[in-house]
């Protein structure tokens, strides 16, 4: 036997070197890499982001980002340890900021010297109803057939017309915001304001018989189907089917429309902290903004933002139409909600 | 006891199987339906005839990659609830250990407990040894809730056991292991080919644990569509829907064709 002659021992040796090299070699290059947890909406929002947007921050920051589309993101957060959370940018709507803020999961405030873009942002963006940031907002009115012979509504009143009864849509409100923002705007329209309870409950009893639905996609196809002729929906559900010949709109009652937040904030344990920050800027950015607002017709926070023509007459892109944006009380409502979840349920059962 | 008695009772059950066929049935009707109509929502009747939702279906991506690992996990949790329920099932049926009833009902616990808590302890425990969402994780849930249906089929079998056929092979010669293999393995095959097929069909559908455990761009069929119907809800969703019936449908056939489930119908 020479020394150079290959032995038994040698070669599996090498093999388990090799082996090792292969299963450590992403290991290394994650060491390399920071990563980016965040969470993140499906639909072309999602083929957006994933298509675009987050290659294009990748490779502008030197990072991966490991963007979560799978519901339910606030249980997940919560069952991550507070020191190595699941996430590093929560993206939800404005209720579950609030929540996750009462049990500790985001933080309480965003450090504005680190997101450049919060000096260009409405003010209604970060208002003392926001925790984070809104990136963006849908605006909560009435979507309406216009192929039934109905006026335009121009109240929320209007959606207790008796001629709907049965082809009104609504939600199962202990599950969707929408819903809990209707019920507070009924408290505002039939008694002393967005916290009348007990006026909103008799209002929303009045509206029977009603369809109710879980997500704001099956309020589209209700609309779509014509089964129901007015239904409460987000701008956006009703405006992304513009120019598809179908016969439905978006009316924005006279008492204002409820705002639908998108968004952004950081965890309190994300050891990628200044990643974080610079995740919400660069979402905040006027090309980033204008790129999602023109493809999911929701309204952009940045000021700065300059929309096409059929986006421009649409969205609510000027203090004059923000004014119009009513922000729930989140924090209020919460603190209430299973109280509410219970009368509500009681009172839509059956 | 008249004729038209007897036909009235004939009817009669003709009846209720037909109402209980259509009961079963029908869902899939509704979702077929909705996957041939070309409105992007649920219409009836319906208005024409398109493959237009099904062409989405296999030309999106996220589609594409949630149906294969859907399926791999499948036919790895198919083959590991066989390997453990089997493995299970006679030790408690044979091995006449302390307490049997005991770990029975232990091993069947996971079909009592709401399966989407199981998911979220799962889903913390990984978080907790900062495992992240491993896909062998994912697999290790559907096997939990999995095996408790190869050991409930097999232990079936194991019920109506006959030993003397053992007892004859040994005493004819053959060693432990080949009574194993030649004998024991193949009588109480149905019980575990069919537990198995359960475990697949499980496995393939699971939502709930799915839902905490699916890492980010690894989610499976069920969680995409989920995720889809939230956003999108047109007729990509009954197309997906009718993919997988009709894969459920083909694995259940091949085993026919494959293993004869025929000879296994009495269970």
């Amino acid at each position: 036997m020479t020394a150079n002659r290959l032995t038994r021992r040698a070669v599996l040796s090498a093999g388990a070197a090799a082996a090792l090299a292969t299963i450590g070699a992403p290991v290394i290059l994650h060491a390399q890499t920071a990563t980016l947890k965040i969470t993140t909406w499906g639909g072309k929002w999602g083929d957006i982001m994933k298509a675009e947007l987050l290659p294009a921050f990748e490779k502008e920051f030197k990072c991966t980002v490991s963007a979560d589309q799978a519901f339910p993101f606030v249980p997940k957060l919560q069952a991550s340890p507070k020191s190595n959370p699941v996430y590093d940018v929560l993206h939800t709507n404005s209720n579950e900021q609030w929540s996750s803020l009462d049990l500790g999961l985001v933080e309480a405030r965003l450090d504005h010297k680190k997101i450049p873009n919060l000096a260009d942002v409405y003010p209604y963006a970060i208002s003392d109803k926001i925790v984070g940031v809104s990136i963006f907002t849908s605006a909560i009115g009435l979507g309406y057939r216009t192929d039934k012979g109905l006026k335009k509504p121009t109240s929320w009143k209007d959606f207790a017309d008796p001629a709907l009864a049965g082809m009104r849509g609504g939600y199962i409100i202990p599950v969707n915001s929408l819903g809990q923002c209707h019920l507070m705007m009924l408290g505002k329209i039939y008694g002393k304001g967005f916290t009348d309870l007990d006026a909103a409950y008799k209002a929303l009893e009045a509206l029977k018989p009603i369809k109710l639905v879980d997500f704001t996609g099956q309020m589209e196809k209700m609309l779509l189907a014509g089964e129901v002729n007015m239904g409460v929906i987000h701008d956006s559900g009703v405006l992304r089917y513009e120019g598809q010949n179908q016969p439905i709109d978006f009316a924005i009652p006279s008492e204002g429309v409820m705002a639908l937040e998108q968004v952004l904030n950081v965890t309190p344990g994300s050891k990628v902290k200044e990643l974080a920050y610079a995740y919400i800027d660069y979402m905040l950015r006027p090309d980033v903004q204008k790129k999602l607002a023109e493809t999911v017709w929701y309204s952009p926070s940045n000021k700065k933002v300059k929309l096409a023509p059929k986006y421009d007459a649409r969205l609510f892109n000027t203090e004059a139409k923000v004014a119009q944006l009513i922000q729930p009380d989140w924090k209020w409502y919460n603190a209430r909600k299973d109280e509410i979840d219970t009368r509500v349920t009681r009172l839509l059962k059956g | 006891m008249s004729a038209r008695s007897v036909d009235a009772g004939r009817l009669a059950y003709y009846a209720l199987n037909g109402a209980i066929i259509a009961f079963l049935l029908a869902p899939i009707a509704i979702v077929a339906v909705f996957a041939l109509n070309p409105t992007p929502y649920i219409s009836f009747p319906p208005v024409g005839v398109t493959g237009r939702w099904f062409v989405k279906f296999f030309a999106t991506d996220d589609f594409m990659v949630a149906l294969w690992l859907s399926l791999r996990v499948a036919v790895v949790v198919l083959l590991l609830s066989m390997l453990i329920g089997g493995a299970c099932a006679l030790a408690l049926a044979r091995g006449r250990l302390p307490g049997a009833r005991f770990l029975t009902a232990f091993f069947m616990s996971p079909l009592m407990l709401p399966a989407i808590l199981t998911g979220l302890a799962l889903f913390q425990v990984f978080q907790l040894a900062e495992l992240d969402r491993p896909v062998w994780g994912l697999i290790v849930g559907h096997t939990l809730v999995a095996v408790p249906y190869v050991l409930r089929t097999t232990l079936a079998v194991l019920a109506n056991f006959d030993t003397r056929v053992e007892e004859a092979a040994a005493s004819l010669g053959a060693s432990p292991m080949r009574v194993f293999v030649e004998v024991t393995l193949p009588l109480i095959r149905p019980g575990v080919i069919a537990g198995g097929i359960f475990a697949f069909i499980v496995s393939f559908d699971q939502f709930p644990i799915s839902l905490f455990l699916v890492p980010p761009k690894g989610e499976t069929l069920p969680v995409v569509l989920f995720n889809y119907m939230k956003f999108d809800l047109d007729g990509a969703i009954a197309a997906a829907s009718m993919v997988s019936i009709l894969l459920a449908l083909s694995v259940v056939l091949l085993l026919e064709r494959v293993i004869g489930l025929k000879a296994y119908v009495k269970l």
